[in-house]
């Protein structure tokens, strides 16, 4: 086994050459802070005669799960003086399996973005497309493991945070089933949608941290059972019906590159396939917003400035502000119904067409996003920037399992392919996602 | 049209993001009238496992340090705790 201690050394070095710490994002600028007490902690590790099941692996933590000890900033200068006083249920976990916590990643302020440039302290930028967008919120995460400073990291997804930037930096990215991963530490965006989950160069190295990180937590109230056995993804499955999701894509190389990387493998495995139609999956940007509008407000009541840093509407950015003012304008006009209580019951209807397409086939396949990456301070619109989400969000409002995986390049741009089964079959989601690896 | 750059928001930025969130909401609201409310039960979610028993969270979760450690200003005993929170005066 690999000294955690010299992969440390070498991570680090990369680091110090590529990015630039609270710089000025002319480098890659996916770390926020690294942990000081790193190497000390590497040496204990390799010291122990009986090693975790993540022994040896660097792990980079995205900027809205505590740390203990840590700048948890959230990417903003509302908390850019707090310091984790508890680690996080997945963050024991990860240090109980010997893990090692390399340092706290760069993202959306928190995580209001898809884009990753709306952090307080610089855009990421994406290693595998420079100039482009590595996508957010969790931006920092996936570009660290795509340069290559990490071998894998925790990124959050409650609309497309881990999936997004794992496509655009070519990684892959999970989003596990919604309760099956404690939030217990996590800085929530939006509480019904919110889930930690791992993005890796490999679906292999995804599932190991997975594998650690998931199961009850009694500090989670929403917490469920759940077990990732790492033999079983590694076997073929010996049948399978994938599903392509039909829905109008702008950009058609994009579907055409997935499809034709469907065929290929459902030839080569004798897979069925077939085309499924979510019927109302065109309102899942509508649903999803004003939930998470008022979601987030009610969040940050917290953020007054009495207990951490400084009052959020003081110190916060546009898209922040956004989501907290257009939060107070429908949380008071809610009186109607008009706003979360219709979304809400909108989103019943997204769940029960999910679940019953997860009746007729294995797994809903489609692209990660309808588009290409834009450029770092491009100006678009609001909506245009929304869009992003357009086909991750339905399976965090269904609350399924779902990952992005790399198929291919258009312009030299990674393309990421979403692979999404039903509730709790995150094992078979991985299993098929070896099979396009 | 704006980037998403994070920069310093002006009082009149806000008013405007204010009306434009409000629009945009406005928007997902028209959208989402058109289908038919009846047809689908009330989201209630029953987690009776979940359900907490009074005194089921250790002390460590609610300790002081926890609750008060980032607090701008507290007071301080002399153990090197702190109590409570010192709210700003007049400012209510």
């Amino acid at each position: 086994m690999v000294s955690t201690e010299k992969r440390l050394k070498q991570y680090l070095e990369r680091i110090k050459k590529q990015d630039t710490l609270n710089g000025t994002g002319k480098k890659i600028n996916s770390f926020l802070q690294l942990n000081p007490d790193a190497i000390k902690q590497a040496k204990a590790i390799d010291a122990k005669k009986k090693k975790g099941k993540l022994a040896g692996k660097i792990i980079a933590v995205k900027a809205n799960i505590n740390v203990k000890g840590m700048n948890i900033s959230c990417a903003s200068k509302v908390l850019e003086n707090y310091n984790a006083p508890y680690d996080a249920t997945v963050i024991k976990k990860i240090k109980e399996e010997d893990g090692l916590i390399i340092g706290i990643t760069n993202q959306d302020e928190f995580a209001c973005g898809s884009s990753g440039e709306t952090s307080a302290f610089g855009p990421t930028q994406n290693p595998a497309a420079l100039g482009k967008i590595p996508g957010g919120s969790s931006s920092g995460s996936a570009a660290a493991v795509a340069a290559e400073f990490c071998d894998m990291s925790l990124g959050s997804d409650t609309g497309c945070s881990i999936r997004v930037p794992g496509s655009f930096c070519g990684i892959i990215g999970v989003k596990p089933t919604y309760s099956s991963v404690s939030r217990y530490g996590l800085c929530d965006l939006s509480m019904s949608l919110d889930q930690i989950g791992p993005l890796a160069r490999t679906v292999e190295e995804a599932a190991l941290l997975l594998s650690v990180i998931n199961g009850y937590d009694k500090r989670d109230a929403i917490s469920q059972e759940s077990k990732i056995n790492l033999q079983k993804i590694n076997q073929k499955p010996k049948q399978l019906t994938i599903g392509i999701l039909d829905f109008p894509i702008k950009d058609k190389r994009i579907q055409d590159l997935i499809e034709n990387k469907v065929n290929t493998i459902a030839k080569e495995n004798n897979f069925k396939v077939k085309k499924i139609k979510i019927e109302n999956i065109d309102l899942a940007v509508s649903i999803y917003y004003p939930l998470v509008y008022v979601e987030f407000f009610s969040a940050t009541r917290k953020l007054d400035g009495r207990r951490y840093g400084k009052k959020i509407e003081d110190a916060a950015g546009p898209e922040v502000l956004r989501r907290i003012l257009g939060g107070a304008e429908i949380t008071k006009a809610e009186h109607k119904g008009r706003y979360y209580h219709q979304a809400l019951k909108a989103k019943k209807l997204i769940e029960q067409e999910l679940a019953n397409a997860f009746k007729k086939v294995d797994c809903i396949i489609s692209p990660v996003t309808p588009k290409l990456p834009h450029n770092i301070g491009d100006k678009i619109s609001v909506q245009e920037m929304y869009e992003y989400d357009a086909l991750t969000i339905p399976h965090n409002l269904y609350g399924n399992c779902a990952l992005s995986i790399p198929i291919g390049k258009i312009d030299n741009i990674p393309v990421g392919m979403q692979i999404a089964c039903d509730r709790f079959q995150d094992e078979k989601m991985l299993q098929i996602a070896r099979l396009f690896e | 049209m704006s980037n998403f750059l994070f920069h310093k928001v002006s009082e009149k930025e806000k008013e405007q993001i204010k009306k434009q969130a409000k629009s945009i909401m406005n928007d997902f609201s028209k959208k989402l009238s058109k289908f038919d409310k009846q047809k689908i039960p009330e989201s209630f979610i029953e987690r009776p496992k979940s359900e907490r028993q009074e005194g089921d969270i250790s002390k460590e979760e609610f300790s002081k340090e926890i609750m008060f450690k980032n607090a701008p200003n507290k007071n301080n005993t002399l153990k090197g705790t702190s109590d409570y929170i010192i709210a700003e005066k007049k400012k209510w």
